[in-house]
């Protein structure tokens, strides 16, 4: 198979989108994007000043009163067009994300797609954000609530779903009337810098969506800064608990969606196509999704039945193509970065000092193409693996599965409850008794039953619990609605 | 083999497109039907857009999209060229063995894609029914020609 079209031929230099403006950053420090794959570098962004973050805050706060006062009609033409945009550009959209993170084309395509779905959601807006009324609460007296918009919300993005992750919120806010700025990750700022553009053409009026690269710096003012009302945070829970903490100080919204340790059951009725099911779930996106399986649980199976489906799952999985992205026969890309790699390599070098068995080495890879090794890691199988085990306990972000047997589905449950993450959890069963059983003592926001990748779609909110979401309400869907909106109550008597 | 979604859409495309070149072929060099083949050939580029637009419509990286399939490209593969001293019947017996080849594509990818968002297998489903029509109309003129 031929490897497609890169659409980013020449290293781009990033600037910040200020008040309707690209703008030069005038740090002078400039970082390298580099594609994990190829390790070509494709892109450099600037470390914004303190002045330029503080600047993209003072336009989105100009552009509030006006923006809020705009039709909730009109807020949702501009999304509209943008949807339209983002069909237009959908290929090399993704095609960017491939080339900045290090996913096949085809996940890279399911990312554009659920990106413009937030976007299809949110132009329901002028129903969606209608409050509701009692007439008569007494004598020729009427009560009723209306959903306000706040002001300027801010993203601190990741860098596992470079271009999806920000569209849990941005379309929402957008849509209720408030205005947004965005820190996209420095380690993939290249797809939300394309996003802004598309912004920019959908005739968004200046200062509405604004995008200031940088690190942890540009976090922090933005979280401190006393215009914006909100944040909302995609990352570990060790920065997302300070991230939290913070808000709560300087008395913002948040929404924090953390680490995750997801544990996928397999019941001795699973049905065939559950193997399809957890290679998409254990190593989709290499395993950097905060929805990643992680801990496979085997429950209940005799030995010999125990083997089969264990052997079945190991050569399944080391069949698994890696390889760039871009060429369409790959099934699992590189980690996004060499740190990535590292940090999953000492998991692996964990696990086997703890005593789990190691089935299949991720090390000994043989990649698809010639390229260099820097990112690439195959998957991994451990099995014998206990909860107390690092590889066990601990997200590791990265290729890695992690076998686990229980005698019952209570003592899985058991387990999985036990654990201080609560992102996801799923089953594999025929059985409605023991799928219900699960989802309703299950501390997990997102559960999947016979689906190894409970993603919530566009109009539900993207839950969690736990060490896994700090927080009220969540993104996507009502509860994102909820989050940008002020509910105001009118009680009214004319005399 | 082929795995992933977005490879077999590209190898079906392939297909329709050496597929389509060979209509036009045919049209050319026969002249007879020559209707028919120029039909089939832009019929053959609407399938293209029919499926992919399906794809692109659904694809979710929360689905099997990387491990939907196990297809053998060895199993549909054809030479899209005539012999220069081919007869009008050879031709079409070349066509009728193309389009089962075709049929069985679309059939197998439409069963190994049941993981995946319904308008796929649908699609796919749909244009190897449509082929079966088209299957009647060639052998019906191939009897013809016969």
């Amino acid at each position: 198979m031929a490897i497609l079209e890169e659409p980013i031929k020449q290293p781009l230099e990033l600037k910040n989108y200020i008040n309707g403006e690209w703008v030069e950053s005038k740090s002078g420090q400039v970082s390298e994007v580099v594609n994990p794959a190829t390790r070509k570098v494709i892109a450099g962004y600037p470390t914004s000043t303190a002045d330029e973050v503080n600047a993209a805050i003072q336009a989105a706060a100009d552009a509030f009163p006006e923006w809020r006062r705009t039709t909730p009609l009109a807020r949702v033409r501009c999304l509209f067009r943008l949807r339209d945009l983002m069909e237009e550009n959908f290929e090399s959209l993704s095609r960017i994300q491939t080339q900045e993170h290090g996913k096949t084309i085809d996940e890279s395509r399911g990312e554009t797609r659920r990106g413009i779905e937030m976007v299809e959601v949110a132009t329901g807006i002028p129903s969606l954000m209608m409050g509701y009324n009692l007439e008569d609460i007494a004598a020729g007296i009427d009560e009723y609530v209306i959903y306000q918009p706040l002001g300027v919300f801010g993203h601190i993005a990741p860098f596992n779903f470079p271009f999806m992750v920000p569209l849990w919120f941005s379309p929402f806010a957008l849509a209720t009337g408030n205005t947004f700025v965005v820190k996209p990750s420095p380690r993939a700022p290249i797809s939300q810098t394309r996003l802004a553009e598309l912004i920019e053409e959908a005739g968004f009026p200046p200062g509405v969506y604004n995008l200031v690269h940088g690190g942890a710096e540009a976090a922090r003012i933005m979280i401190d800064h006393p215009d914006i009302k909100g944040i909302t945070f995609v990352g570990t829970t060790h920065v997302g608990k300070e991230v939290y903490a913070r808000c709560g100080q300087t008395g913002k919204r948040a929404i924090v969606q953390a680490s995750a340790k997801n544990f996928l059951v397999i019941m001795p009725d699973a049905a065939e196509g559950t193997i399809p099911a957890l290679l998409t779930s254990l190593f989709g996106n290499t395993g950097q999704r905060c929805l990643s399986g992680a801990n496979v649980v085997i429950v209940g199976r005799g030995g010999a039945s125990y083997k089969k489906f264990l052997d079945e799952f190991v050569e399944a999985t080391s069949r698994i193509k890696v390889g760039y992205g871009l060429d369409e026969s790959v099934q699992m890309g590189p980690m996004q970065a060499v740190d990535g790699k590292e940090r999953t390599i000492g998991y692996v070098e964990k696990g086997i000092a703890d005593g789990a068995r190691l089935l299949l080495d991720g090390r000994q890879l043989k990649i698809t193409g010639d390229y260099p090794d820097d990112c690439f890691l195959g998957p991994t199988v451990f099995e014998g693996v206990t909860p107390d085990m690092a590889i066990g306990r601990e997200e590791i972000f990265g290729p890695v599965a992690t076998v686990m047997r229980t005698a019952s589905l209570d003592e899985a449950i058991t387990a999985i409850n036990a654990s201080h993450y609560g992102n996801a959890a799923c089953i594999f069963t025929a059985s409605g008794r023991a799928a219900r059983e699960f989802q309703y003592r299950v501390t997990c926001g997102n559960i999947g039953i016979n689906i190894g990748i409970a993603a919530p779609m566009a109009f539900f909110p993207f839950s969690g619990m736990k060490d896994s979401f700090f927080g009220v309400l969540h993104g996507q869907g009502r509860d994102a609605i909820r989050f940008f909106t002020e509910s105001k109550v009118a009680i009214q008597r004319w005399f | 083999m082929l795995q992933t979604t977005s490879e077999v859409l590209s190898f079906g495309r392939k297909l329709e497109e050496d597929l389509a070149g060979f209509y036009e072929e045919l049209s050319r060099r026969y002249g007879k039907d020559k209707d028919i083949w120029l039909e089939f050939a832009s019929e053959n580029r609407k399938y293209i857009a029919q499926v992919e637009r399906a794809y692109y419509g659904v694809i979710s990286d929360a689905l099997e999209g990387c491990f939907a399939f196990e297809l053998d490209p060895d199993k549909y593969n054809f030479t899209a060229k005539l012999n220069d001293t081919a007869s009008y019947a050879e031709a079409l017996k070349k066509t009728i063995e193309i389009e089962e080849k075709m049929v069985s594509f679309y059939t197998d990818a439409a069963a190994q894609s049941k993981a995946l968002m319904a308008d796929v297998p649908r699609a796919l489903a749909l244009v190897a029914r449509k082929r079966e029509n088209r299957r009647a109309v060639i052998g019906s003129i191939f009897r013809a020609a016969a």
